[in-house]
């Protein structure tokens, strides 16, 4: 669990990404000029994807092998494995929430239902940070680009994010939808699916 | 090594039997004849008192040949009346008189009226909704004219025909193939999630090459999938590809796969693309169970099977499909099979080959006669 003290060292990489978000923010706002409530939840999430995507590739990619080598002698694969997760999910948290300050400040904040909008949004981004977790996981071993990481991980992103869009709109009393918590319980459904399977699957990848 | 003995196919018997089956739906398929339908009326409203003379084209129909053509209008089980005079114009023509009677049997206007025309060659032709009966005088006591006995002694069709639905007509056919590549792919990606749990756990690389052959077919007969479902849905919804979630989460699911040939073909390491290609096969093929099953199913679709539509079962699958239905399944099945294992021995040749002319290549992990 050490290690997420240790990414939140590289202050500077941090930094970059949340510049990166406000320009993202500053120039949908700019093109835009005014955002209504439909364009808002959809641009919330798809800023909030490209950038996470940006900013989690360089969390398995920047470290050299050596540094593997390292945590492979001192922890569990399991324990290295949450641990990613976790501080994935505590950065998109972050990103989301700072991307969600700019818009509020720049265009506003439409969501009426705060509770549904808040969980959901917390299940969504807790699957999208595994997925990219798992993700960047096999386009590291793969020497891999940044090109095939958004390959692999946006259609598999897709489901939740889906669900994400549909809970946000219902949240922001566009559409009305009794049965809303069903996708709720869907995205903690595959969130935990996908959870196990990369428990599951990890030592296997973690060992070349 | 190869004598005169070993030169032949191995597991002919379900080669052969595959192919025979397919064979066997292609032909049977295309050939086994729609049973008879309605296409068009001339008039599909009336008032409750009309003389009505409706002319009828029917579709595979013989009216002209058969000799004893009835026909009925039928408003509830207890409520029909039978035209008066019916007379056939061509084979599928037909002009058939009914009178209305004045005392409708219910309060409700327009009452919906299903019309029935039998004959001995064609048997019972239903086509429900047909006539719209506005609701003139309402007297729900003197339903007289109405015949309250319930209609029986309808002729059967004869031989094997396929049901005529109105908006599928000849594309029913397409049960066996589109429906049925789905089903295959599903099993063919099931042997590779197999295999890919099998490398997994083993570490043995002929386990790897197979996994990778039978995704590298079911993703083939995805693709298959899409298509014929963009054809069928030319014909039935009248555009390749309308904005639907069971269709956008099928493009998806292939991308996902997609994907994975990328992946695989984006390292020449054995081992590491064994292992993250496993890894993923596994992942996507968990990510296709909600793509196709669920989200498709808790929101609006057109296609059956999705948002309240009924799939398999029901009127839509008869005996006569499931006659063709389920030896395509099993036979694209097979015939996938078959794909896959030319796919192993083209890839494990492959491998020895490379193996044999460089010496320094990563040696191949576990490999055992792949043949």
């Amino acid at each position: 669990m050490k290690d997420l003290a240790v990414e939140f060292r590289q202050k500077y990489a941090i930094a970059g990404i949340f510049l990166f978000v406000f320009v993202m923010v500053f120039l949908v706002f700019k093109a835009y000029g005014t955002i209504n409530a439909r364009e808002w939840s959809i641009l919330i999430w798809v800023i909030l994807l490209f950038t996470g995507l940006n900013a989690i590739i360089k969390s398995f990619m920047q470290e050299s092998s050596g540094t593997y080598l390292y945590y492979y002698t001192l922890i569990e694969p399991i324990e290295l494995l949450v641990s990613k997760i976790i501080y994935n999910f505590v950065l998109l948290t972050l990103l989301f929430l700072f991307i969600i300050g700019l818009m509020f400040v720049f265009v506003g904040f439409p969501v009426k239902d705060l509770s549904l909008f808040s969980i959901a949004s917390l299940g969504g981004i807790l699957g999208i940070s595994a997925i990219f977790t798992f993700v960047s996981i096999i386009s590291a071993t793969d020497k891999g680009s940044g090109t095939m990481m958004s390959i692999l991980a946006l259609p598999l992103i897709l489901p939740i994010f889906l669900l994400l869009l549909k809970t946000t709109t219902v949240s922001a009393r566009l559409i009305s939808d009794t049965s809303v918590y069903d996708d709720v319980m869907l995205i903690y459904g595959l969130d935990s699916m996908l959870i196990g399977l990369m428990i599951f699957l990890f030592p296997n990848l973690w060992r070349s | 090594m190869m004598n005169e003995q070993n030169i032949r196919v191995k597991g002919i018997y379900w080669k052969a039997a595959g192919c025979l089956l397919f064979l066997y739906v292609l032909i049977g398929g295309m050939i086994v004849p729609l049973k008879s339908g309605v296409t068009q009326l001339s008039t599909t409203s009336a008032s409750s008192g009309d003389t009505l003379a409706i002319t009828v084209t029917g579709y595979n129909t013989h009216f002209a040949e058969a000799k004893n053509n009835r026909a009925w209008l039928k408003i509830d089980s207890a409520h029909h009346i039978q035209s008066y005079n019916v007379k056939a114009i061509d084979e599928n023509d037909i002009v058939l008189s009914f009178a209305i009677p004045n005392a409708m049997p219910t309060n409700e206007t327009p009452v919906a009226a299903t019309l029935l025309i039998d004959n001995e060659i064609d048997g019972v032709i239903v086509q429900p909704n047909a006539i719209f009966i506005t609701n003139t005088r309402t007297d729900t006591t003197a339903s007289a004219t109405w015949m309250a006995s319930a209609l029986g002694d309808f002729n059967k069709v004869q031989g094997i025909k396929f049901p005529y639905r109105n908006i599928l007509n000849e594309t029913i056919r397409n049960t066996f193939f589109h429906v049925a590549l789905w089903f295959a792919m599903f099993a063919l990606l099931f042997a590779g999630v197999y295999y890919a749990i099998q490398y997994l756990r083993t570490g043995d690389y002929t386990m790897d090459i197979k996994s990778a052959s039978y995704t590298k077919v079911a993703i083939l007969y995805g693709m298959m999938g899409l298509l014929t479902g963009a054809i069928w849905g030319k014909f039935t919804w009248g555009t390749y590809w309308p904005n639907d979630i069971k269709l956008n989460m099928a493009a998806v699911a292939m991308m996902m796969y997609v994907a994975y040939l990328i992946l695989r073909g984006s390292t020449t390491d054995y081992d590491k693309r064994a292992k993250t290609s496993a890894s993923y096969s596994i992942f996507a093929f968990l990510a296709l169970i909600p793509l196709l099953f669920i989200i498709p199913r808790i929101n609006d679709s057109l296609h059956p099977g999705n948002g309240g539509n009924p799939a398999l079962g029901g009127e839509d699958l008869d005996h006569t499909l499931r006659l063709f239905f389920y030896p395509s399944i099993i036979a694209q099945i097979l015939l996938g099979l078959w794909m896959g294992q030319l796919l192993i021995r083209y890839e494990a040749i492959k491998e020895r080959l490379l193996s044999k002319n460089k010496i320094n290549q990563t040696p191949i992990v576990g490999q055992s006669n792949p043949i």
